[in-house]
Order: structure tokens, then C-alpha cells, then sequence
């Protein structure tokens, strides 16, 4: 349970730690995944990280089958959750995932193979920031430090300012990554711990961020605008994930570019080319990819809208390509 | 149980609903479940679009719940849209909603819908679904749901019933699509490549393949050497016949075409942490990549030119057959039947010549694919139709 007069002691839901990371803030950095988002963004590449508590995956590529293994059709895995498919090419487990999103941890764990396994996990601050303290000469050397990722890191807002506070602490240098679709007073817990907010700017219209995103952008606007201004210190870099027939376009772009360009403390427009690397994992979960047929942009597509943002920034478009 | 319910004089409510997804000859399904009501002097009332009109009964002005009476389907047209509407996603254990904090979650809402359906005097619920939606009304049965169910499928793919309605629907239309395909291969001189819809069941294929007649039937119970195919496809196509007609169902697995493990790049792995595919690798199948695949694949192989064409969801809509019309009244029927006879959580299947109450749990997690020895299976060889592998 949470003790808030420790912070060291507070708990979050953690998907992952990655270390070496480099495009995630300045320098090597250390992103910690955390668990739970408040949007359904319909290309999203971390389905995993979606729901806010841990969930079951299957891969079957571990799964050794019936004849070899066979221990998940038993007691005490719940009855009908795992199956194997009569006449099927191979004796591989099925999974009804109506039956089986009750497993937790120690189910899971008795997988012999490891197909079966639970995405997230619960850590305190002090585990996490000791994690990441091994790659602490790197941070220095670097100016790095550590990012919260996610899904939506401010959705654990106690968690989350703790771990950045924490950090600071530490000396390392913090940010996070956020669509900042979360009341404000989440928003104003946290930033004061971030040196660099990566935030994104996904679609322009309301109903069209609906359509994609599932809610309206209105508040994301709000939160965004209220931050630059609240914290000026911070430095605020935008982001587009760049999906042709969505957003891929001169229009949106450039509409960001209105947004932030009055504020000096957003050093940056940075662009994301869609990419479709998260799609397994859609089947780890049993889930259904829904963009299953849209493309990636093409270099000269992106070559374009760099221009425009480069232009914007007042600068060539070598400078841009040096600073990555 | 009878209820009183305090309109009418009806001797007990009960409901009926579709699951995601539409398949021809809904209607007869109402229209078999009203008329079979309202004989025994019950009411049959209709939820709108899955689950909708009763979770979500402000989206409905003119009310959640559609009154079913006989006189209203009387006039009913079996061959129209579902009357009940259709919803995405049918699935109350979890409904993806905004919370007060603008924030999109799901939520278990099965709780709420047994309430709201115990406060409406819905004591029965009939519900038209397909695999997924089975299991779903198990689990609902299991909180104490009086259901029934009625088994539909374009594949035929439900367990423990050998039709469900939709299939020969679906089936119909596919061959009239594959004597077109056919036609258009002959002029073009080349090898058609025709993906159907039957991702782990291969009925739809193999019967519209036998109906036409193909060169070859491509099915996922029977992996499939495309070398073999091209040398059939070689002995067929002579001077006097230069065209060929290949059906592949869209689940068809292809001995040599199993995609390689790669491992994830740093690039990779540093955007999407527990990534397993290469962007490349489509793990979710997409709609007419098993046409694509055998097309290039027999291109290579042979010196004949190919051309895939995709089915998909052509076949999904369009008028019910007779034998769709019948099963689907037959089964409607059957569900208000199961229910004067207290037998809850059961599916209604056709197992030649009897309609039967199938337990759900028997139902689930099972798949009716076709059996190496299924007499299809002969008949295709007998007419000398490939299947992708030696005998």
C-alpha cells in the first residue's frame, strides 16, 4: 500500500525499463514505461501498456503444446480460459480471453515455457531509481538521465513525482513523455520534477481527435498552453506520430506550429513516422489491430513536412538533421 | 418463471439482442422468436444495437428497447438489414467508456446489465452470436442470466451445430462471385486466385470450390504445398484451356510461406520496448493477403500469369437464402421453445434431424473445422480438385 509521507516507499504499475535509450530526451537516457492511458489512439505500437492494471499476454511461439505440456488446461488455471483446438494443425493452447483476463502473476508463472506472462509489474520509487542508477555514468558523460513513458505517465501522478523528484535528487536529468489527456492538477504534481516534457501533438480538429484518439483534444490544448506558460523553466518539445491519411499532412502541421511557436520554452517540433513494429504484440493480447492497412510515410513525405517545420524554427534543414 | 409485468397481459418479458457483426437473416431469427412468444402469450421485446439500448438508453430517443410483437413482424421483410440494429462491440465485461476526468477507460458493466434487465421484467434473453459472443453469454449465464442462444456464422465455424444460419447465405453468393472469377480468367487467359472467407474453417471453400468445380482449394485444415498445386495447375491448363481457378481460404496455411522470427533492431526495440514482429511481419492477417501470397507464389512456380482477387466481406450482406430464412425462423423458434422448457445457458443447434439444446459450455472454445476424413474432402479428390498435398 501507498505511504505518502514515504515517497521513496510509493508503488506505481511498471510495463518496463529500457536503458540506453536515445531518443527520448537529451543524452543516454533510461525510459521507464509506466502502465495505463487515458486515450485509444487507434495506431497505438504499446497495446501493452494501455490497461492500467497488469494483464495476461500468450505468445505462442513459446507454447510447446497439449501432448508436451499441457499444464495451463488444468486446475488450477480457470476452467475454459485455455483450450487446444481439435483437428488444428499443431496441439497449440488457444487462449478465451473472456475466461482467462483473471490470471495474475502466479498463474502465469507456472507456464513452464514462459508463454504465458504478465505485462506490468508493481515496483516502489527506490526500485525503479535504483534501476536506472546503474547507467548513471552515462547520464553524466551525456547529459542524459531518465524518461517516463508510457502509455500516459501522469496518469500515476503521486508515482510519477516521486520518481522524477527522486531522480533530481540523484542528479539526473528528467523527462517525460506525455498527451497530457489528464486533469490539470495531475499535470501541475509533476512538472515541476521535468527538465524536458515531450508532448504530443496527434490531430488538430476535435472530432477528427475523436475519431482517432477517442476523446476530444480541447483539454489536451488547455493543458498544453497552461503549461507553457505556468512552467517556463521546462523545455517543451512537440511531436507528431506521422500517420498518412490521418494527420500526415501540411495543414496539421502547420497548425501545431501556430500553437507553439509563441512560446519560447517549446525548442522543438519533432516528427514521428508512423511505424508498425508494435503489431505482434496485438496478438500477445488477443487484441485486434485496427490500422492494419494504413502505410508508413515516405521519406520524401516526411523530408517535406520537416521542411516546413525546419523553416519555422529558422533553420537548414542540414542544422536539423545534425541535431539528431 | 412467469412474471407479471404490469402492461399488458402478457405472461413473461423476454429480450432478444445480435452480437457484433452482421450476417443475413437476423430478421428471421426475430421474426421466429416473436411469433413463437407471442403464441405462448409472452412479450418479446428487442435490444438495440448489442447491448446499447440498454446500457446506453439516452442515446435512444424513441426508446432502447424495440416491443416485438407477431402483428409488427408479420410485416417484417426477412431479406431486409437487422431490425435490431448492430453495435462494434458487444462485450459488457468491457464497455469503453469517458470518465467524469474526460478519460477513456473500459469497464465492467455486466452487473448493470443484469439490473437493468431485471428492472425492466426481462426474465429470458435470446441472443443471436457467433464464437466470440458465445463466450461471452457463458459467462453472463454463470452470473445468473437466464440466455439462449442462436448460433450464427458466415464460416460455419461454430461448434456442436452442423449449420449456423449466415453460412449458406455467404456460401451462395460466394460461388455466383466464383463463376464470375471464372469467366473473367477464362478471357484473360490467366490463373484466377480467389481468397474466401474462412480463417480457421474452411467450409465456405471447400464447398464453393466443389460447387464450381476449381482447379485447386486451398484450406486452413490441410496445409498446402503451393509445388503441388502448380503441377496440377501445369497438367490442367493445355492449349484448350489456358485459365485456371484457385480458391483459397483466407486462413490457408502454405507449408513453405511461414513467416521467419527475426529479432527486434535496437532502432526497433528502442520505439516499442516488447515489440516480437519484424514491421513487415503481418501477424494479424489482412484481407487478401492469402490471395496475394498463393498468386505470387504459383507465378513463380509456373509459367502462367496469376491474378488474386478477394471475397472478404463481399459476402457478408446481401438477401438470405431460403435455407438462411428457414434456420433462422427454425432457430428463433427454437430459442422461446428452450426457454418454456427452463433451459438456460444452452445454444440452439441443428444436429440432423433435430433441433437440440447444446450447453454453452460445450459450445465454447471449440472450433468446427473440416475433418481430414470429412466426405467433402473426398468428394473434392473425387472430382479431382487440388488440395495442396499428395494423397
Amino acid at each position: 500500500m501507498n505511504q505518502p509521507n514515504k515517497p521513496s516507499a510509493l508503488t506505481g504499475t511498471v510495463l518496463n525499463i529500457q536503458r540506453y535509450c536515445s531518443h527520448d530526451g537529451p543524452g543516454i537516457r533510461t525510459t521507464v514505461f509506466l502502465k495505463g492511458c487515458s486515450l485509444r489512439c487507434k495506431w497505438c505500437s504499446n497495446p501493452e501498456s494501455i490497461a492500467r492494471k497488469p494483464e495476461l499476454s500468450y505468445d505462442s511461439k513459446k507454447c510447446t503444446g497439449k501432448k508436451e505440456c499441457g499444464v495451463c488446461l488444468k486446475s488450477p488455471f480457470p476452467e475454459g480460459a485455455f483450450y487446444v483446438v481439435d483437428g488444428a494443425a499443431d496441439d497449440k493452447v488457444k487462449v478465451n480471453w473472456h475466461l482467462a483476463m483473471d490470471c495474475d502473476e502466479a498463474l502465469a508463472s507456472l507456464c513452464p515455457t514462459g508463454a504465458l506472462e504478465i505485462f506490468g509489474t508493481s515496483m516502489t520509487v527506490d526500485e525503479v531509481l535504483d534501476e536506472v542508477e546503474k547507467d548513471a555514468s552515462f547520464y553524466r558523460n551525456t547529459g542524459g538521465g531518465i524518461t517516463l513513458s508510457g502509455a500516459e505517465c501522469l496518469l500515476q501522478p503521486d508515482f510519477s513525482a516521486a520518481l522524477l523528484a527522486g531522480a533530481h535528487e540523484r542528479g539526473f536529468n528528467t523527462a517525460i513523455e506525455t498527451a497530457c489527456n489528464v486533469p490539470w492538477r495531475f499535470v501541475e504534481q509533476v512538472l515541476p520534477h521535468v527538465d524536458t516534457v515531450l508532448h504530443d501533438h496527434k490531430l488538430t480538429i476535435p472530432e477528427r481527435h475523436k475519431k482517432w484518439v477517442g476523446v476530444s483534444n480541447e483539454r489536451i490544448l488547455e493543458n498544453f498552453k497552461k503549461a507553457y506558460e505556468t512552467f517556463p523553466d521546462a523545455d517543451f518539445i512537440a511531436r507528431t506520430p506521422l500517420i498518412p491519411g490521418i494527420n500526415a499532412d501540411e495543414e496539421h502541421i502547420r497548425a501545431v506550429l501556430a500553437f507553439i511557436r509563441p512560446h519560447k520554452n517549446v525548442i522543438d517540433y519533432e516528427l514521428l513516422p508512423y511505424h508498425r513494429f508494435g503489431l505482434g504484440k496485438y496478438e500477445l493480447l488477443g487484441e485486434v489491430y485496427e490500422l492494419d492497412d494504413y502505410k508508413t510515410p515516405s521519406d520524401d513525405l516526411v523530408k517535406h513536412l520537416q521542411a516546413i517545420i525546419d523553416e519555422a524554427f529558422g533553420r537548414s534543414g542540414q542544422e536539423s538533421e545534425g541535431a539528431r | 418463471m412467469s412474471i407479471e409485468i404490469g402492461h399488458g397481459s402478457f405472461l413473461r418479458r423476454i429480450a432478444i439482442h445480435t452480437g457484433a457483426g452482421f450476417v443475413p437473416g437476423m430478421n428471421a431469427v426475430v421474426m421466429g422468436a416473436a411469433l413463437a412468444a407471442g403464441k405462448l402469450g409472452w412479450e418479446l421485446v428487442g435490444i438495440r444495437d448489442g447491448f446499447d439500448g440498454l446500457l446506453h438508453p439516452e442515446r435512444y430517443p424513441d426508446g432502447g428497447l424495440v416491443p416485438l410483437s407477431p402483428q409488427l413482424v408479420e410485416n417484417l421483410d426477412p431479406a431486409a438489414a437487422g431490425l435490431l440494429g448492430q453495435s462494434a462491440r458487444v462485450d459488457p465485461f468491457h464497455v469503453r467508456q469517458i470518465d467524469e476526468d474526460e478519460m477513456v477507460e473500459e469497464v465492467d458493466m455486466s452487473d448493470e446489465l443484469l439490473n437493468r434487465l431485471r428492472a425492466e421484467g426481462i426474465d429470458g434473453l435470446i441472443s443471436i452470436v457467433g464464437g466470440q459472443g458465445l463466450t461471452i453469454l457463458y459467462k453472463l449465464h454463470r452470473k445468473g442470466l437466464n440466455s439462449v442462444c442462436v448460433p450464427r456464422s458466415i464460416e460455419n465455424d461454430v461448434a456442436a451445430t452442423m449449420v449456423s444460419f449466415g453460412f449458406n447465405s455467404a456460401l451462395s453468393f460466394t460461388i455466383e462471385m466464383l463463376d464470375k472469377a471464372r469467366q473473367a480468367a477464362q478471357s484473360a487467359r490467366k490463373i484466377a486466385v480467389v481468397e474466401v472467407l474462412g480463417q480457421q474453417a474452411g467450409w465456405i471453400a471447400l464447398q464453393a470450390g466443389i460447387a464450381v468445380c476449381a482447379d485447386a482449394v486451398l484450406i486452413p485444415e490441410v496445409p498446402c504445398d503451393l509445388r503441388v498445386v502448380a503441377a496440377r495447375l501445369k497438367d490442367k491448363i493445355t492449349p484448350g484451356r489456358r485459365y485456371g481457378l484457385v480458391v483459397v481460404a483466407e486462413g490457408a496455411t502454405l507449408v513453405e510461406h511461414s513467416p521467419a522470427q527475426a529479432q527486434p533492431s535496437t532502432l526497433k526495440a528502442s520505439l516499442s520496448p516488447l515489440a516480437t514482429g519484424d514491421a513487415s511481419d503481418h501477424v494479424i492477417q489482412r484481407s487478401g493477403q492469402a490471395a496475394e501470397t498463393v498468386a505470387r507464389g504459383l507465378q513463380l512456380l509456373i509459367a502462367e500469369e496469376t491474378f488474386p482477387l478477394v471475397l472478404g466481406p463481399w459476402v457478408r450482406g446481401g438477401v438470405p437464402t431460403a435455407v438462411d430464412r428457414q434456420l433462422g425462423l427454425c432457430y428463433g423458434a427454437g430459442a422461446v421453445r428452450a426457454m418454456k422448457a427452463g433451459k438456460y445457458g444452452v445454444m440452439v443447434a441443428f444436429q440432423p434431424p433435430d433441433i437440440k439444446f447444446v450447453p454453452l459450455a460445450e459450445s465454447i472454445n471449440k472450433v468446427r473445422t473440416v475433418p481430414a476424413d470429412s466426405e467433402f474432402i473426398q468428394i473434392a479428390r473425387t472430382l479431382g480438385i487440388c488440395l495442396g498435398r499428395e494423397l
